[in-house]
């Protein structure tokens, strides 16, 4: 990371660090916490997806079992934390168990098994607890807003964290050797059912950390929700519209995502999933950079332009 | 009637061929030879335009081979039996030999040129309903050289025939290659089996790392001391 | 006593003919161009709107609008084809999958709200003077629509497989499922193969949505299931003949029936995925039938 991008990023932190206690607003401090959750959601679909070049169809399944194992332990009086892990790590428990026998063969194998899991999971947990999960009387009496913002803030910085030193290691480098060539990367020593297996453990605990964070925070919610493919879809559409394979572009995604859906909503009821959906197609088949490749190619050609200005100036100052 | 002109040709960024430069007339049983990776196959593909060049010319009477796609390559002549036969092993013999008249042009003549296929391969005939995976290793080859046949083709290649056959059947194969080229059809052979195919041919070609190292009568290529060093010992 | 079980079963099998229908669409895609395409369903659903709105609008009967309907997925298939998927041909291997998965995703969820925006969450049926038609054999009721729509299920992969198996183009289609350079070489057009391949797969899609419209209902949120059930039976034994698939699609009818009558409607609802993750978790070769699908 450069000096400039340091600063930049610390000077972003302190800023949704003091948030909360500069701007008392609940819906300020709700909507940053939705963009938190976004990010998280987005930077760990992305790493399998983007990173790993893994096609995840199934991550609210993930996001979802995250939810149900952190509300049901909280709620029976463990302590969040405890809570928050046992549904990261169930999570990854179901990810390995799709991701082990897919991951052995090439092709749609991984990306239809969690797809099948998530739809599973969704019809099951729809049938089975179909009543609204609603926070006890104790737990509402001491709801505060404040520290939950806080968690997901932590979650957010842990996931790209995360991200960032996982893609910055050797480990990294193995991980987009296999997404580029699986067999050249084999031949040199790189397993790629380890690697692979790896990126989607993360890509599958940060999900699931996520999906308690999400537990932890709403009051009220049908359990069946967190498993709707909806929630798979806006992260890898975050992921991509901001640039998949990239650690900025699920943050930009999350953060153009919740502008553009407030936006939209106002102005054309619905239709955000459209236009999402749409958007999204195009950047897959045409900027699979998304807005950080379009970005580094509008600075490429800006920095083009300059150099020719001055090659033209020193030419005719020459003559 | 094939003139390849200083072509090179690459796989994504990995150079395979070099100012590859070769003739085939009328006629003729030209081999090209050479050991594994050589760029026998290669050179092939980019003759049928499986493989793009990235320069250089492949003229075939006249048609530049090189602006054209690979489906219509078979329309102006060319039919290649590729490495291994390729042939469609889910479906029947005789299915597969119509599939080799595919071209608008063969499928009129398509009963004649069965007719013309059965007689250089009656056991092809025999076995016409089977279904091509059940089929022998040499009767496969058969298969794909009889698919090849089906269009009617003025320049036949054929991709190591020869590969993984046992010796009998080899000599039986190239028994039936003689026999086409002296029917008419003009044969560029592709081999690692360097004494059958100069036997047989009447020119060859010596390929090495992507470049020709040496042409010459198949007669003298057989003689010719670092030929026989190399491919014969 | 056995009837209300044979009943559940006779049930089953009526809508497994049309699983059947919807599986055959999806590998017949698969099969030549390897895009699994998981709009698949809402191509489906597309379908059964296509014949619901001839029939309410225009009144002509339910199953005649399986002409419009199919015309009408032919030209979205063609369309979605070369605007989308025709782009992805050229691709290397591994990216080619990761994006058709993706833009087919994409796809689904752009399909199932523009449904959503225009026909609203309804759910729709076709009811007809004749809809409520049964006749019955040995106690056992059938539903007269629902026969018709397994008939004409039946009739539909009989066509298609005449189709494969007699015509040169049929003929062209299969070579290029078994090997596509080969294919090549024989002067057949890959790429016109491949559309020919999706729009013939759109089509199905639209007979099958029509039939499902006909017996049954149609929302615009139920593309993802019946993506999902065609998925299933591809799987439950690779990728096969057409017949064999449609054999498949009554089993997977049958057993989700036999489901819900020996468990309940919760297991019902997820048998055929459940299956679907085992088979893949314990014999992932049985996908598809190949090693590399």
């Amino acid at each position: 990371m450069s000096r400039k991008q340091l600063a930049f990023s610390t000077i972003l932190i302190v800023i949704l660090a003091f948030l909360p206690l500069v701007l008392k607003r609940d819906n300020i401090i709700n909507l940053a916490l939705l963009v938190l959750l976004y990010v998280s959601l987005a930077s760990s679909w992305n790493i399998l997806g983007g990173y790993a070049g893994q096609a995840n169809l199934g991550h609210a399944a993930f996001f979802g079992v995250g939810t149900l194992a952190t509300r049901l332990l909280w709620l029976s009086g463990w302590n969040l934390f405890p809570s928050l892990l046992a549904g990261g790590l169930l999570a990854v428990a179901f990810a390995l168990l799709i991701g082990i026998p897919a991951f052995r063969l090439r092709g749609v194998y991984f990306a239809i098994g969690t797809l099948a899991l998530a739809q599973i999971l969704y019809i099951t947990v729809g049938n089975t607890l179909p009543m609204i999960s609603s926070l006890p009387a104790q737990n509402l009496a001491t709801y505060q807003l404040v520290p939950r913002y806080y968690i997901f803030l932590g979650l957010a910085l842990l996931t790209i964290g995360t991200a960032y030193f996982l893609v910055n290691s050797r480990l990294g480098l193995g991980i987009m050797a296999v997404r580029e060539e699986e067999d050249a990367a084999e031949s040199l020593g790189v397993s790629a059912l380890q690697h692979k297996l790896l990126a989607l453990s993360v890509s599958a605990f940060f999900a699931g950390l996520t999906g308690g964070a999400f537990a932890f925070y709403h009051v009220g919610y049908y359990p069946q929700l967190p498993f709707s493919p909806e929630w798979t879809f806006d992260s890898m559409m975050m992921a991509y519209i901001g640039g998949a394979g990239t650690i900025v572009g699920p943050i930009i995604g999350a953060v153009f995502f919740v502008v553009v859906r407030e936006f939209l909503v106002l102005k054309l009821a619905e239709m955000h999933l459209i236009v999402f959906g749409v958007l999204f197609i195009l950047v897959v088949l045409f900027l699979p950079g998304g807005l950080v490749g379009a970005w580094g190619q509008v600075q490429k050609a800006l920095a083009r332009r300059s150099r020719q200005k001055e090659i033209k100036l020193s030419l005719t100052r020459a003559s | 009637m094939l003139k390849i002109e200083e072509v090179d040709a690459y796989y994504g960024d990995l150079q395979a061929l070099w100012g590859i430069s070769m003739q085939v007339n009328e006629g003729e049983l030209v081999a090209l030879i050479g050991p594994n990776g050589a760029g026998k196959t290669t050179t092939l593909r980019v003759i049928t335009g499986l493989l793009k060049p990235a320069s250089g010319n492949i003229h075939f009477y006249g048609h530049n081979l090189d602006k054209v796609a690979a489906h219509k390559i078979v329309e102006l002549g060319i039919s290649q039996v590729p490495e291994g036969g390729k042939i469609f092993t889910g479906m029947s013999v005789l299915e597969n030999l119509e599939l080799g008249a595919f071209v608008a042009s063969a499928r009129k003549v398509k009963d004649q040129s069965l007719r013309w296929v059965y007689e250089i391969f009656p056991r092809l005939e025999e076995r016409k309903n089977q279904r091509a995976g059940t089929l022998s290793g040499g009767e496969r080859q058969m298969l794909a050289i009889g698919r090849a046949l089906m269009s009617k083709p003025r320049l036949l290649l054929l991709d190591e025939p020869s590969f993984g056959l046992a010796p009998l059947l080899v000599e039986q194969i190239f028994a039936m290659i003689t026999e086409i080229n002296r029917q008419g059809v003009t044969v560029l052979l592709v081999e690692q089996n360097v004494r059958a195919a100069l036997e047989l041919a009447h020119r060859a070609y010596v390929i090495e790392n992507g470049r020709i190292v040496g042409q010459g009568t198949g007669d003298a290529l057989l003689s010719f001391d670092s030929v026989r060093s190399a491919y014969l010992a | 006593m056995l009837e209300p079980l044979v009943q559940n079963l006779a049930f089953g099998v009526l809508v497994g003919a049309l699983y059947g229908l919807a599986a055959v669409g999806l590998s017949l895609v698969f099969g030549v161009t390897k895009f699994l395409n998981v709009a698949h369903g809402e191509l489906l659903m597309f379908g059964g709107y296509a014949s619901f709105w001839v029939f309410t609008l225009l009144g002509v009967d339910p199953f005649l609008t399986l002409a419009s309907t199919i015309i009408f997925l032919l030209l979205i298939g063609l369309i979605l084809y070369k605007l989308l998927f025709a782009r992805m041909v050229k691709l290397t291997e591994s990216i080619k999958i990761q994006n058709t998965l993706l833009v087919g995703f994409g796809l689904s969820l752009v399909l199932q709200n523009l449904a959503l925006r225009l026909w609203t969450a309804d759910t729709r049926s076709i009811t007809t003077l004749y809809s409520g038609s049964v006749f019955t054999i040995l106690g056992v009721r059938f539903p007269i629509v629902r026969v018709a729509s397994l008939v004409i299920a039946l009739v539909t992969l009989l066509a298609l497989d005449l189709f494969l198996r007699r015509t040169y183009t049929g003929k062209a289609l299969r070579a290029t499922v078994e090997n596509w350079e080969a294919a090549t070489l024989m002067g057949i057009d890959i790429q016109r193969v491949y559309l020919l391949s999706f729009v013939l797969g759109a089509a199905l899609a639209g007979v099958a949505g029509c039939l499902v419209s006909v017996g049954y209902s149609i929302e615009p949120v139920m593309g993802l299931n019946w993506t999902l059930k065609g998925l299933i039976v591809m799987v439950l034994g690779g990728l096969g003949s057409i017949m064999g698939t449609f054999v498949r699609g009554l089993i997977l009818g049958v057993t989700e029936s036999a489901t819900g009558f020996f468990l309940s409607l919760t297991y019902r609802e997820v048998v055929g995925l459940v299956l679907f993750v085992l088979i893949l978790v314990f014999r992932p070769q049985g996908l598809f039938g190949t090693k590399e699908g």
